[in-house]
């Protein structure tokens, strides 16, 4: 395993240079730039070359890449030019937020997504079927800045038991932070918790047809004990996958949700650096998206190679 | 073929869901009773009603874009805890007279070249230590640094020398009169020096204003206490102010529909129709002027060089309609910059250009054009594509094709102040809410000496220089200066100024006592909530 690690490691760091070549390109070809967008409307041309003289900006590129790249392998992200305050910190503050709504809607996920699955294959009333089924499919086609929109209309502005919008961290006060995080989480979790829902009761509904829960049937043992103990859990590994693969879409999906509930996260955060032109922050922020992914790749790699030794030799 | 089988598990039974929701009712209510209200907690009205000011209670603003510290000496999109944490020297009143704040009172000398100021000697900073005249030579001096980017840095750079009397008084001498210098008092905020770099970090903010800096959260917004031993004795009222960054315009009103926040100055126009028939929320007017739409024209781009051109596009925008449709008739549809509460405004000003197509088509013809076609450059933002798309038909009508060129705020800008603006464009400018010289020595686009347009006469930088450097200038004296200026803005139309907007007030009908100054600073000395 240790080979195989050593091996996949180099490809992982030449895709992080790469990308770093390109991220630090890309943003310098868009026009606009930081010190025009902090000298404002009004600014002369002395103003200007005084600021981007401050920035930095008057060395070559190259020289910028490389001090970049300098400062991210000491660990000093340096200070943000535009939104203030160390670039660092503003990237752990929206990580943070960005996680705590990914997490509570991941829950919502599978709490949802049980339910919608368990009761959609196994409940006897047509109408609680049918209300699953309804549910799920509006679900899934309300996007989240849709329902985000209807929830605060309901919840915050007509029964005004929920705030609009905002935030308080999890750790500093769980009781509030959770009324911050139901609508958000729950607007985000709602297309996820469908589709996972769907599976489910397919995957239920599919092992409760199979011969040896008849045979169990026939031999006494108690409903309740064939659906927890034999169709849930054999209908549980796709559905496992597909939860892997509906985080990466709700991470995704909190940017726009970020929006609609003023929720302080790294969505919010990308934002206001690419309008203000900070390129400290936008820069560091995408190459840790791709840390992010070339992290999983390689985790899911490893797993691979952990469950199926022949790929290590590949 | 597979079927269910007919004793299938039949999941949970009835006795069960009802005991798990009674259940769940049960751990929900016991939970939620134990804990606070996370909408009450927001809304900290002080107890009690009355008309009457009353102490206490934490009032939310909600703003649309985060404070900026590498702004702060500069005015940008929010501005609003500029005069929350710090004071200016002075403020005007209504009609643009200074009135006393740090500065007590003031002597011009009889050739206009200093101003001797007196100032509080019961002020301190947020960290204790005393204000003097040395805080105001250091605020000048740092407005004079370029990378400090302020908009009236020329009227600061016209302060050359500082003679201190004392501790508390100060005589700033100038290069040559200025007649904006209470322009820069109102605009100049006066911070601590000692912590001035660490300000435009955001790390420190200290000033002697009603309210200290409690935490910044960058991307969430400001939150600030009442500055306990405040040189206004018993203010402010408010125990404390949070200023909570809601970008999204739908989520910042349902925050103030629900009562989450209690004011806002950034509820798009077109929404206001909807908030006015809410009771719990009152709309003002301010009358600032602090920003106004315009028609950009580029002097230098065929035919546009040509002035009766520019006289046609002025004729043929219909200001009224623009105002009604996309500013939700908050505003004042103008042919000049002036707001009516500057000293430059004339009705006449306001109404050389109206709506008239006709003439505007005729115009074109007596310039030999009956199609012509040109980019419109404005920001990718909807309330700004609105404004494009209404320029589009109205130009349109008489025969000038547009096509818009949707642009990010950051590119316009850079556009904007290196002259690379195409032939047209549109985008909003300030300072012609204060003294009229300062909106040709501090606007870009209207600079004398180089501006977007690139337009460029003796005439204009001669009167322009004369308005700005004549101190003591009579009433009619300055009109006249002020009456030239306007004319040759109107008559050369390479700024075609549309809307004057003011400043739309949103509050919770049970606050009272809010004010902005003439660059928009939020003023809460004598707010109170019932």
């Amino acid at each position: 395993m240790r080979g195989y690690l050593l091996r996949r490691l180099p490809s992982a760091v030449l895709v992080l240079l790469v990308a770093s070549f390109l991220i630090f390109t890309i943003l310098r070809l868009v026009p606009g730039d930081p010190a025009t967008t902090l000298a404002g409307p009004d600014a002369d041309a002395a103003t200007v070359a005084a600021i981007r003289d401050r920035l930095g900006l008057d060395a070559p590129l190259l020289t910028q890449y490389v001090h970049w790249i300098g400062s991210l392998v000491t660990g000093d992200l340096g200070p943000s030019y535009a939104i203030g305050g160390q670039t660092a910190d503003l990237i752990r503050d929206g990580l943070g937020a960005t996680l705590e709504l990914t997490l509570a809607a991941l829950l919502f996920v599978i709490l949802l997504g049980a339910a919608f699955g368990v009761l959609g294959a196994t409940s006897r009333s047509r109408w609680i079927r049918s209300a699953v089924r309804v549910t799920t499919t509006a679900s899934l086609a309300v996007p989240p800045f849709i329902s985000g929109v209807l929830f605060v209309l309901l919840f915050a502005v007509v029964l005004g038991v929920l705030p609009p919008g905002g935030r308080v961290a999890f750790l500093t006060a769980p009781d509030l932070a959770v009324q911050y995080l139901l609508m958000p989480a729950l607007c985000l979790a709602l297309p996820s918790a469908a589709v996972l829902g769907r599976y489910l009761k397919d995957g239920i509904e599919n092992a409760l047809a199979e011969e040896y829960i008849r045979t169990a049937t026939a031999a006494g043992v108690a409903p309740r004990r064939l659906l927890w103990r034999h169709a849930v859990p054999n209908a549980l590994p796709p559905v496992v996958t597909l939860l892997g693969m509906q985080t990466g879409h709700l991470l995704g999906g909190a940017v726009l949700v970020e929006a609609i509930f003023a929720w302080p996260g790294l969505g919010r955060l990308a934002e206001q650096g690419l309008v203000s032109r900070d390129y400290p922050v936008v820069q560091d922020l995408l190459l840790l998206l791709v840390a992010v992914f070339v992290l999983v790749q390689l985790v899911t790699d490893l797993v691979y190679a952990w469950l199926d030794p022949r790929i290590r030799w590949e | 073929m597979t079927e269910l089988y007919p004793s299938m598990p039949t999941g949970p039974s009835r006795r069960s869901t009802l005991r798990a929701a009674g259940g769940g009712t049960l751990l929900l209510g016991l939970g939620l009773a134990g804990c606070r209200s996370a909408v009450s907690e927001a809304s900290s009205d002080p107890s009690g009603a009355g008309a009457e000011p009353k102490r206490g209670g934490t009032l939310t603003v909600a703003v649309n874009a985060d404070f900026t510290p590498g702004l702060l000496y500069s005015q940008s999109q929010q501005s609003s805890q500029h005069r929350l944490i710090f004071n200016t020297l002075t403020r005007y009143d209504d009609q643009l007279r200074p009135k006393p704040e740090l500065a007590i009172s003031w002597t011009y000398a009889d050739d206009g070249r200093a101003l001797t100021l007196r100032l509080r000697d019961d002020v301190t900073f947020h960290n204790g230590r005393k204000f003097t005249a040395d805080d105001v030579v250091f605020a000048v001096k740092n407005l004079q640094k370029p990378v400090r980017a302020a908009q009236l840095r020329s009227t600061a750079a016209a302060v050359t020398g500082f003679e201190k009397r004392g501790d508390h008084e100060l005589v700033l001498k100038l290069a040559h009169p200025v007649n904006n210098l209470f322009d820069l008092f109102e605009f100049m905020i006066i911070t601590d020096p000692e912590s001035a770099e660490d300000a435009v970090t955001g790390r420190k903010l200290i000033g002697t204003g009603p309210f200290v800096l409690k935490k910044w959260s960058p991307g969430s917004g400001l939150s600030l206490r009442r500055n306990e031993n405040y040189w206004q004795p018993g203010r402010p009222y408010l125990d404390g102010v949070e200023l909570r960054v809601i970008p999204q315009a739908d989520a910042l009103i349902s925050s103030l529909r629900s009562g989450q926040s209690q004011l806002s100055f950034n509820v798009p126009g077109k929404n206001l129709g909807a908030i006015k028939s809410d009771e719990r929320l009152s709309v003002t007017d301010y009358d600032t002027g602090a920003g106004a739409v315009y028609l950009g024209v580029n002097t230098t781009v065929t035919p546009l060089d040509d002035k009766t051109v520019r006289h046609a596009l002025a004729w043929a925008v219909d200001r009224e309609r623009l105002l009604a449709q996309t500013l939700g008739g908050h505003g004042l549809a103008s042919a000049a910059p002036w707001p009516t509460s500057s000293p430059a405004f004339t009705e006449a000003h306001r109404t050389h250009y109206s709506h008239d197509p006709g003439k505007a088509r005729e115009l074109l013809r007596s310039a030999g054009h009956t199609k012509l076609a040109f980019p419109l450059l404005h920001l990718a933002l909807p309330g700004e594509t609105a404004i494009a798309e209404s320029l589009q038909y109205d130009l349109e009508q008489v025969g000038v094709h547009v096509t818009l060129q949707p642009t990010d705020p950051a590119t316009a800008q850079k556009k904007l102040i290196s002259q690379g603006m195409p032939a047209l464009w549109t985008l909003g400018h300030g300072f012609a809410q204060v003294q009229p010289s300062t909106l040709a020595v501090s606007a870009y686009p209207f600079n004398e000496a180089k501006n977007t347009s690139r337009y460029r006469s003796d005439e204009y930088t001669d009167v322009v220089r004369e308005a700005w450097t004549e101190p003591e200038s009579t009433a009619a004296a300055a009109n006249a200066l002020h009456e030239r200026i306007s004319r040759i803005l109107l008559d050369e139309a390479f700024i075609i100024d549309l809307v004057v907007r003011g400043q739309v007030q949103v509050s919770a009908a049970g606050l009272h006592g809010v004010t902005l100054n003439k660059f928009s600073y939020l003023n809460l000395d004598d707010a109170y909530l019932v």
